[in-house]
This record gives structure tokens, C-alpha cells and sequence, in this order.
């Protein structure tokens, strides 16, 4: 049974090249196209072993949704990644603060990302 | 081993090549801006990743070949020498080379090792050159360190509070310890702990120490707590292998962690500092690197307009960054496909429903529904097209390194300037317009601009300029190579003409006549013959290619001014635009664009001359006639030419009548090819389904034109 990851950004290339990256790895993935999509896809029932979020999003921007997902009882522990283009320490704190487990600097490098996956993801 | 990954070959070869054209593309760019770091080390990454795949399926040239060149950018992206005329010189024809290394790789050709070895040589011979940069600073922090012995940290770390409400799991992050060394030993610090009473099992209250010996650096070590470091006190003291690891293990970590206190912490250096685990130096050596993404910043707000410029230029090229390896869809195209494909679906129970108690009165309703579909379909159709369709700027890419070969060679100045390369045009019209464009861009280069000195004397820049733009225009997507040159000469051209027998003196041409020469077979008025045109073959085959992918060309020119080509292609192969003519009882397809006019023949048009075959006569103009039914051996309604309707075709700007019985009208047909399903077939192209469920023959009217001249033989 493979680990499911989702994918939560509003660029379909980049939800795409992430998928893509996660997939041929072996993960099962679920997209969202923003915050909102990715809590209504969780809402019907998806249960995520790995949330990837980009930050920059409509409807509901990466920080919201870590702390939306924080609040739920099922998704309360388990690792969130943030992916963004900037990496700088004030996103990245405001981030911890709001509950993310780690981040992913966009633009990736698909080993990079695997390692990170694996890092935060138990085997 | 390597034959594991033999299943990815075909995606190493299709990566390569975007990576090859990456490099050629930076190659350029590098000439114009040799200070652009980020260029250079997207050319270092791609060749960097070419070596490394090649590698992988056990190229060994091509592998050591990258090397080579890996080296000499390496050297150019420390400063150790600058981006020099030879160097690029060398870095070119070696891009050159590793193109046709991995050909011959595809290919499983054997490679001429000498031509490498040269190569390889001039490769070393240009990186011993010393250095001309004066500011040979380590711009590119390259990591030399390259440790070998293997180390001993100790390494104290108290985990953020919240280090379990991040999701994160303090045993990953000792695997992850146990991934790149072996953990010695790992001792628990459980003196956090409160009281039971008031211990919030969210929290996390525990801390380490460990004893990591590794062959990594720090920094490899620092990466594994990348995720929590800052807020956790994390304490990282190298211990060399021969001390007695026992000695620092001894010392306590802090009972009290620094991170109970999240606003008002030390500075990590400080604490480290206290420790003694790293000296003075060592910090401010740290500190210094660290400085750097804020240089960084502060030279990006100190803007020059060249860095406005080569910022846009690269806004530019990641907008245009094109993929031609795999169809990228949006899903916006695909849910709209589907959503159609829901509205067909309607309309089919619609119009079943409406089938199975059908009545006349009915009739009205059915034609409604029926208009309903045809919309459908239209609509479907588009968008499936739409799907294939690619940005024409894949095949513009190699044209700015042709041009900048060409006016190496020539010692013209040629700007080209490309627009329109988003223009989007299915894939096989992508694949097979690369040459005639590059005769075009060719001609204009060495026929269409003038040297710099001429050009100095007609009131011109001495730099000439090729523009190449690509735009819709209807049905078409329409090509045009403009320059800025000569134009071409009308008594130049019409001397020619005349000496090589294609006209006479007599003849009186209107200018579009006069211009339409320069695309007959061994047409050419260049004085002299150099290397890169003026052999004479060049504008017919390009007509030639434009024709056989369905398209036109034409020209325009003014004198002084400079030369217009433009070519129309149709946006699609699959789909064309013919006439359903019939012939007994079968049913043709006439490409529309080769049928110049149809006629019925006077009684005395038709003359069978000796050694001609059957002529008729149009208009004063004896043109070949061909009897379709003979072609095909069919039963014809018609034997008398009197009787039945002539097309004039015209191929390769040669003329033909063939002979049908009746033209039923015009539509778009879908070519289906004759040679994957059956076989190839003379004076057919392909075939369709018609609207009654019949097979139509698509006809090939080069073949045609073929069939007739041979008949002309036989009678002879």
C-alpha cells in the first residue's frame, strides 16, 4: 500500500512536475488546485499521508490551509511540506509557526524533493 | 546493469536533445552577456546532466566528452578564465560534436574517435590558456571539499516544543543521521520532563545527543536538522576520529534548553562560540557566507540597465520555455473535451429516441437534432486538434545559431529577430518545417543582405536584420522570412531566366510572374557560389517541401528595401480541404489546393500528338491528359473526354488534366494512410470515409503528374 501524497498549488505544471515526481516514485497522488479544494478533497474523504502546499494560492493561501489541516484531528500529525520560491526565514518561520513540517524551494530538483519527502515521511 | 535502464533510453535521447539545445541557446546568449552567472550554470547543468545520464546507459564517449566540457565551463563559472572568442569557439563545435555523439549513440554508429580526441584536445588546450579575467574571485562558491576521512560529530540536539505538531518524528531525523553515518552512540536527555500532571503529550520534552561518525561534511550533517534547527538548540562539534569520543560526550547538554525562551535566544554563533565548538575564525568565516544572499539582494536593487535587460531576456526565455518531448495538455482543454463529448452523447440518445418512433411530422425535430451533432462534432473535432498543437518556436529554435554561423562565414552583421513563437500549430507541420525555413533564412542572409560596406552606402545600419515571425490567419498559420537587404533584381532575374530557357526575351511577366522564377529547379543568380547558397538548389525545394505539407509560398520584394517570403501552412496534416469528384461509381478526393480549374473540352480540344500522348488544349496551352479510369481501371460513365469534366491540377508548378465524370462538391476530409494499412499506391495519397460509410480515394497528384509524363514515354 503506497503512501498517499497531496498536492496542493494552483499551477497545474507545477502540480504536475510534483506529481510526476512523486508518482514515478511510488507515492498515490491527489491534486488540489488551492486551500479550499485541498480541505474540500479531504472533507469527501481523502486521507493524505504527505501534504506538499504551495504558499501563493486563491481562495485560501498555503498558511491557511496548514492551519485549517493542523485542526483536524486526522491530519493533526502528519507531515506538511510547503513549497515556495522564496527562501526566506520569515516565510519560513511563519510557516512552523502555523504547523509545517518542512519546505521545498521551488524551483525543485526532483531528487532534492524525493529526499525531502522521504525525510519527513516514515517508511 | 546498464541494460535495466535500456527502457529509458528513448526519454535519455529526448532529454538530451532539450538539453543540447539548451546549451547552444546559452552558448549564444553567453557571447552577448559573458557575465551572466545563471546562464552559465544552466549551460553547466545541462551538459552536467548529459554526462551524468550517458553514464547511466554506459555511453563512455559521450560521458567523457561531457567531461571535457564540463571542466571548461566549470573554469568559466569560477572566473579562472573568461568567456573568450576561441573558447566559445571551441564550446560550439564541441556542442556540435556531442549532438552527433548522441546521434550516433541512437543509432548504435560507431563514432570517429579522432575527430573526438581533437575535439577533446582543444577542449584541455583552452582551459590551460590563462586566465584573462582579472576578477578571478570565487563568484561561484564551488565546494572543493571533497572529504575522504571519515569523522566523528557530537552532536546535541533539543528538538522544537512543537517539533510533533509540525508533523515532524524525531526517529526520522536519526534515520535520516543513520542514511549518511553511523550512529555511535545516542544518548537521551529526558530532563525536560515535567510532571506528569502537567505534561501536554503534544509537546515534545525530550533531546539528544549523538555521535555521528561520517564521511560527510557539516554541512551534510546541519542538513539532516534543515527542518529544526532554528528553533531547537542544535549544537554541532566536529571531534576528530583519533580523539577519544568519550571526552565531549561527557559534557552535559544544557538542562534548561534555549528554546523554552523562543523570543529572546542567543545567536546560535554565540552559544557555539561558548561551547567552544567552533573558534572565532570559523564564525566569522560562516557569517561572511551567509552575507552573501544579502549581497546578492543589494546588487539586484542596484540595478544597471544591462542586468534589466538580461533579466527580461530571461523572463522571456522561461515564458517561452518550450517541451516538445511530451504533449502537455491543460486540463481545462481536456474538461472541456469531455464536457463535449456529454453533449454528444445527448444528442446520440436524443436523436436514437427521436429513431425509434419516428413520423414524418417528425422530420423538422430530426434536422435540428442532426445540425446538433454536425456542431458537436465540428466542435470536437477542433479541440482534439487543439490538443496536438504545439508552439511553432520549437522549430526556431536552431535559427539563431545558423544565423550567427552565417554571418560568421560571410562577415555580414545579421540581426535576427523572432516573434510569434507561441503560435501553435500541430506537431508533424512542426517536424518537417525546419528545413525549408532554414533555406529561406539561408537566401536571406547570403542573396537578401548586403555587406556592411554596401549597406553603409545606401543609408542603412550596417547591421542587417532577419525577422522571422509566425502569426494565425485563418485556417493557416502563416510564416514570414522578411529581411532588410537588396531585394531581389528584376533584370538580374529575367537575364537569367532567359539564358537558362525558362522564359524568352519576348515575354512579357508581370512582377509576381518576374519573382515566381526564383522558384524553378536550378534557378540561381547568386555571381558567385559560395558556401552556404547560390548552387541553384535551395527555393525549388522549398516550394517544393511547402507544397507536399499543403501549404504556398510567395514573395514580395522592393528594390532597396529588402524580401518578404511568406509561406501559409495549413494548421493540420490529418484534415484537408477536397473535392469529391466521381468516376463510375466511385468516389474520389481531390486535394483542393492543387485543383487550378475545371473545364468541359470542345469537341477539338483533345489532340493525341506522337510522342505526347493525349493533349488537350486550354486556352491556347496544351497540357497532358490522363483518363483517371484507365489509372485505376475502373468503369467509367464516360469515355468521351467531350462528355465528362476536366480538373486542371497543378504539382511542382506542372500542369495536368485528368479526366473524371462529375464533381459532387467540396469537403474536409481525414486522410488515413494507405502505406500503414495496405500499401503504397501509385497517384494515391491516402484514403477517407465518406459520409455514406464508402472508402474515397485521396488522390496524389505528384504521382499523377508522374503517371502522365510516363505515358508520354510510352508513346513515344
Amino acid at each position: 500500500m503506497g503512501k498517499t501524497v497531496l498536492i496542493v498549488d494552483d499551477s497545474a505544471t507545477m502540480r504536475q512536475m510534483v506529481a510526476f515526481t512523486l508518482s514515478s516514485a511510488g507515492y498515490d497522488v491527489i491534486e488540489a488546485g488551492d486551500g479550499k479544494e485541498a480541505v474540500d478533497k479531504i472533507s469527501a474523504g481523502s486521507k493524505p499521508d504527505l501534504v506538499v502546499t504551495d504558499l501563493n494560492m486563491p481562495e485560501m493561501d498555503g498558511i491557511a490551509l496548514i492551519k485549517e489541516l493542523r485542526r483536524m484531528p486526522s491530519l493533526r500529525f502528519i507531515p506538511i511540506l510547503m513549497l515556495t520560491t522564496e527562501s526566506s526565514e520569515e516565510k519560513k518561520k511563519e510557516g512552523k509557526a502555523a504547523g509545517a513540517t518542512g519546505w521545498i524551494v521551488k524551483p525543485f530538483n526532483p531528487d532534492v524533493m524525493l529526499k525531502t519527502v522521504a525525510k519527513v515521511l516514515p517508511a | 546493469m546498464s541494460n535495466d535502464f535500456a527502457q529509458f533510453q528513448d526519454a535519455f535521447f529526448e532529454e538530451a536533445a532539450e538539453h543540447l539545445g539548451t546549451v547552444e541557446e546559452g552558448l549564444l546568449q553567453l557571447e552577448r552577456h559573458p557575465d551572466d552567472m545563471e546562464l552559465l550554470n544552466r549551460i553547466f547543468r545541462a551538459v552536467h546532466s548529459i554526462k551524468g545520464n550517458s553514464g547511466m546507459f554506459g555511453f563512455a564517449t559521450i560521458s567523457q566528452f561531457t567531461h571535457k566540457m564540463e571542466s571548461v565551463l566549470d573554469r568559466l563559472r569560477n572566473r579562472q578564465m573568461a568567456v573568450s572568442g576561441p573558447v566559445m569557439e571551441t564550446l560550439l563545435k564541441a556542442t556540435d560534436l556531442l549532438k552527433t555523439l548522441i546521434e550516433a549513440a541512437k543509432s548504435n554508429a560507431p563514432t570517429d574517435e579522432s575527430v573526438v580526441g581533437l575535439l577533446s584536445q582543444q577542449l584541455d588546450t583552452c582551459q590551460t590558456t590563462p586566465s584573462a579575467s582579472p576578477a578571478a574571485a570565487q563568484l561561484g562558491p564551488m565546494k572543493t571539499d571533497q572529504r575522504g576521512r571519515r569523522t566523528s560529530f557530537l552532536i546535541s540536539w533539543v528538538p522544537p516544543r512543537n517539533l510533533f505538531r509540525r508533523g515532524l518524528d524525531p526517529v526520522q531525523t536519526m534515520r535520516e543521521l543513520e542514511r549518511i553515518g553511523t550512529l555511535a552512540k545516542v544518548k537521551l536527555d529526558s530532563s525536560r520532563l515535567p510532571d506528569i500532571t502537567s505534561l501536554d503529550p503534544e509537546e515534545c520534552y525530550l533531546a539528544w545527543v549523538f555521535d555521528l561518525v561520517t564521511t560527510k561534511d557539516q554541512d551534510a550533517v546541519e542538513a539532516v536538522f534543515e527542518f529544526v534547527r532554528e528553533e531547537g538548540n542544535l549544537r554541532i562539534m566536529e571531534v576528530p576520529i583519533e580523539e577519544d569520543p568519550a571526552g565531549p560526550a561527557e559534557r552535559p547538554s544544557h538542562p534548561n534548553g534555549d528554546a523554552r525562551s523562543e523570543s529572546g535566544r542567543k545567536p546560535l554563533g554565540e552559544i557555539l562560540l561558548e561551547s567552544g565548538a567552533i573558534s572565532p575564525p570559523a564564525l566569522s568565516q560562516a557569517l561572511a557566507q551567509q552575507k552573501k544572499l544579502g549581497e546578492i539582494l543589494v546588487a539586484q536593487k542596484a540595478v544597471t540597465p544591462q542586468q534589466i535587460t538580461q533579466a527580461l531576456e530571461k523572463q522571456e526565455a522561461q515564458a517561452k520555455k518550450l517541451d516538445s518531448t511530451s504533449i502537455r495538455v491543460e486540463t481545462g482543454k481536456i474538461d472541456k473535451l469531455i464536457n463535449l463529448v456529454g453533449e454528444l452523447v445527448i444528442t446520440q440518445s436524443m436523436l436514437s429516441d427521436l429513431g425509434a418512433r419516428f413520423e414524418l411530422r417528425h422530420l423538422p425535430l430530426l434536422l435540428e437534432r442532426m445540425a446538433q451533432l454536425e456542431r458537436n462534432t465540428r466542435e470536437i473535432q477542433e479541440r482534439v486538434m487543439g490538443i496536438r498543437m504545439l508552439p511553432i518556436g520549437t522549430a526556431f529554435s536552431r535559427f539563431p545559431r545558423l544565423v550567427r554561423d552565417l554571418a560568421a562565414k560571410s562577415g555580414k552583421k545579421i540581426q535576427l529577430v523572432l516573434s510569434g513563437e507561441e503560435t501553435e500549430v500541430d506537431k508533424t507541420v512542426i517536424e518537417s518545417i525546419g528545413d525549408p525555413l532554414t533555406h529561406l533564412i539561408r537566401n536571406s542572409a547570403d542573396h537578401g543582405l548586403e555587406p556592411p560596406a554596401e549597406r553603409l552606402k545606401s543609408n542603412k545600419s550596417e547591421q542587417g536584420t532577419i525577422r522571422l515571425n509566425a502569426c494565425h490567419a485563418g485556417g493557416n498559420i502563416c510564416i514570414t522570412v522578411e529581411d532588410d537587404g537588396r531585394g531581389l533584381n528584376r533584370d538580374k532575374i529575367l537575364a537569367k531566366a532567359v539564358a537558362q530557357g525558362l522564359i524568352t526575351e519576348h515575354d512579357k511577366l508581370s512582377d509576381d510572374q518576374i519573382w515566381a522564377l526564383i522558384f524553378k529547379p536550378g534557378f540561381s543568380t547568386a555571381e558567385k557560389v559560395t558556401d552556404v547558397s547560390g548552387r541553384g538548389v535551395g527555393m525549388d525545394v522549398v516550394k517544393r517541401n511547402i507544397e507536399g505539407l499543403g501549404g504556398t509560398v510567395c514573395v514580395r520584394t522592393a528594390p532597396g528595401k529588402g524580401t518578404v517570403f511568406t509561406l501559409k501552412l495549413p494548421l493540420t496534416l490529418a484534415i484537408i480541404d477536397g473535392m469529391s469528384v466521381r468516376i463510375g461509381k466511385e468516389t474520389y478526393i481531390v486535394p483542393l489546393l492543387s485543383i487550378l480549374e475545371s473545364i468541359q473540352p470542345g469537341a477539338d480540344a483533345i489532340k493525341t500528338v506522337v510522342g505526347k500522348g493525349e493533349l488537350v488544349n486550354v486556352r491556347g496551352t496544351y497540357l497532358p491528359m490522363t483518363r483517371l479510369y484507365e489509372v485505376f481501371a475502373t468503369e467509367p460513365e464516360h469515355t468521351d473526354p467531350n462528355e465528362a469534366i476536366l480538373l486542371i491540377l497543378e504539382a511542382e508548378g506542372e500542369r495536368v488534366a485528368v479526366m473524371v465524370d462529375e464533381i459532387l462538391g467540396q469537403q474536409q476530409v481525414v486522410i488515413k494512410s494507405m502505406e500503414q494499412n495496405f500499401r503504397k499506391v501509385e497517384g494515391i495519397a491516402g484514403a477517407t470515409i465518406l459520409g455514406d460509410g464508402t472508402v474515397g480515394f485521396i488522390l496524389d497528384v505528384r504521382g499523377l503528374l508522374d503517371i502522365a509524363r510516363r505515358a508520354e514515354l510510352m508513346a513515344a
